[in-house]
């Protein structure tokens, strides 16, 4: 009884504040403003701030944005490994943080080292501080569970497997596994897409671009000399495939018999329409990584340079959370655009992608 | 003989992870050693397996698993859907079991 009456005196004493009017807000939507504070450039920043502290009657929504605004951006890289121990308790021990010495164990220098070349990614090529563009520490464990399949990130973290040894090998074995689970982390504090359906597939085929554009960059290759793939190294001796997924040619990254065939489609005709995995998020995402390959391959050089860009752009400041592939394309092909100017080599490449696995 | 004594045949399939590569295992108490058939039965019965809804909602992480497991028994059928994240303490037993079995090749 006391707590419904307190709920309905707060409620109260909330309607008494009026209703959400805000000169700045009328101009902008709150997360156009979030945006400016969080991107914009300095001049930008402060005529936002000033409308805000302006305006009185948005007091605690002032506050909140002060604080993002304010709040300390290390623009550094800090990194922590903990070990789980075969255990499913998170994050478990700790084994190793920035500066640390190195470990006697693989997996925690893969998973320290890995999530390092993906920091450096987003922040020397798309300026961007860690995962929430605001120096969020990067955690990750290693060794969860017992014979794991599995890696992922669970809102906060990166979490990795030891594989069972006789169809996978170590979850941190592969540099792009890594980039992938960390941008799964940047999706979330971007356009958010839900995981499920086609804004599923484009989260996970993110994932897949900028954890291979990690492993391009950590090699140094262009678009012609990288592999593409994602998970080389992970499929144990003796299954036969070379990865998980291919970019470059999805589908024919594995044929087992114990793991079946490679079902990631190019072509948008022969997507999966079935329930599982969230509607195949796994498998659809074929469709959306082979035309980032595509555009990549036909502007040449250094994937994450242009196309890259373009893709983060799209990922930062136009998608929503339900996006589909018709959007994502039409979003990346503006982007190009408004970018390397219309009709320029790189938004033709980009239209002529999607164009070439059928999403427009 | 009781209820819960006849046969059974369990399914799990595993889908979704990193990998995005289905599992399947499946079980015929038929066919099990008896100890593993009694086993079986009274994790079964510990669930209560077919009072348990068809979905067990949970919210989608990015690359985490997720479960169906199926049970036919005397031309009963039922099924219930799972997440990784939210798996039943009364299913957990049942789960880890099942999920220890052999694999069987894939041919869908
Ligand atoms: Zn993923």
């Amino acid at each position: 009884m006391i707590s419904s009456q307190n709920k309905s005196k707060k409620t109260k004493s909330h309607l008494k504040e009026g209703p959400h009017i805000c000169p700045i807000c009328c101009i902008l939507p709150p997360h156009m403003i979030d945006h400016i504070i969080k991107h914009g450039d300095e001049k930008m920043r402060t005529w936002v701030m000033e409308t805000m502290r302006r305006s009185e009657q948005f007091r605690g929504r002032r506050e909140v944005i002060g604080n993002l605004a304010l709040a300390p951006s290390t623009g550094q890289k800090r990194r922590t490994v903990y070990d789980a121990r075969k255990g499913e308790r998170l994050p478990g021990r700790l084994v190793r943080s920035e500066g640390g010495r190195k470990s006697r164990d693989v997996a925690v220098n893969e998973a320290y080292d890995g999530s390092g070349a993906t920091y450096d990614l987003f922040h020397e090529v798309f300026e961007r501080n860690s995962i929430d563009d605001r120096g969020l520490r990067l955690d990750s464990t290693v060794h969860y569970g017992v014979q794991y399949d599995n890696a992922f990130w669970n809102g906060n973290q990166m979490v990795y497997g030891d594989g069972d040894g006789r169809l996978f090998n170590r979850f941190t074995i592969a540099i792009d596994v890594i980039g992938h689970e960390l941008t799964h982390g940047v999706v979330q504090y971007e356009a958010g897409l839900v995981y499920e359906g086609e804004s599923g597939a484009l989260n996970e085929s993110f994932a897949d671009v900028f954890g291979s554009l990690v492993k391009q960059r950590s090699l140094n290759q262009t678009a012609d000399q990288a592999d593409w793939l994602i998970g080389g190294g992970l499929l144990a001796s003796g299954v036969n495939g070379v990865a998980l997924r291919s970019l470059k040619a999805p589908g024919t990254a594995y044929d087992d018999p114990m793991l079946g065939r490679d079902p990631q489609p190019a072509l948008y005709s022969n997507r999966y329409t079935g329930p599982q995995d969230g509607g195949g998020v796994h498998i659809n995402s074929g469709i959306p990584n082979h035309a980032f390959y595509l555009a990549a391959m036909e502007v040449g050089g250094f994937a994450w340079e242009k196309i890259g860009k373009i893709w983060y752009i799209t990922l930062r400041d136009v998608l929503r959370s339900t996006a589909t592939f018709k959007g994502a394309a039409d979003a990346t092909i503006s982007v190009a655009g408004d970018i390397y100017g219309q009709s320029g080599n790189e938004q033709t490449a980009v239209r002529k992608a999607w164009e070439a696995v059928g999403v427009i | 003989m009781k209820i819960e004594g006849k046969a059974m045949q369990v399914t799990v399939k595993r889908t979704g992870g990193f990998t995005g590569i289905p599992l399947t295992k499946t079980v015929d108490s038929a066919t099990l050693p008896q100890q593993e058939a009694i086993l079986l039965h009274q994790m079964m019965a510990a669930a209560d397996f077919f009072k348990l809804p068809s979905t067990i909602p949970f919210t989608p992480q990015p690359d985490r698993f997720q479960y169906q497991i199926t049970v036919e028994q005397e031309g009963k059928q039922h099924g219930v859907m799972f997440g990784e994240t939210a798996v039943p303490a009364s299913l957990k037993p049942l789960l880890n079991w099942l999920m220890a079995q052999p694999a069987q090749p894939i041919n869908d």
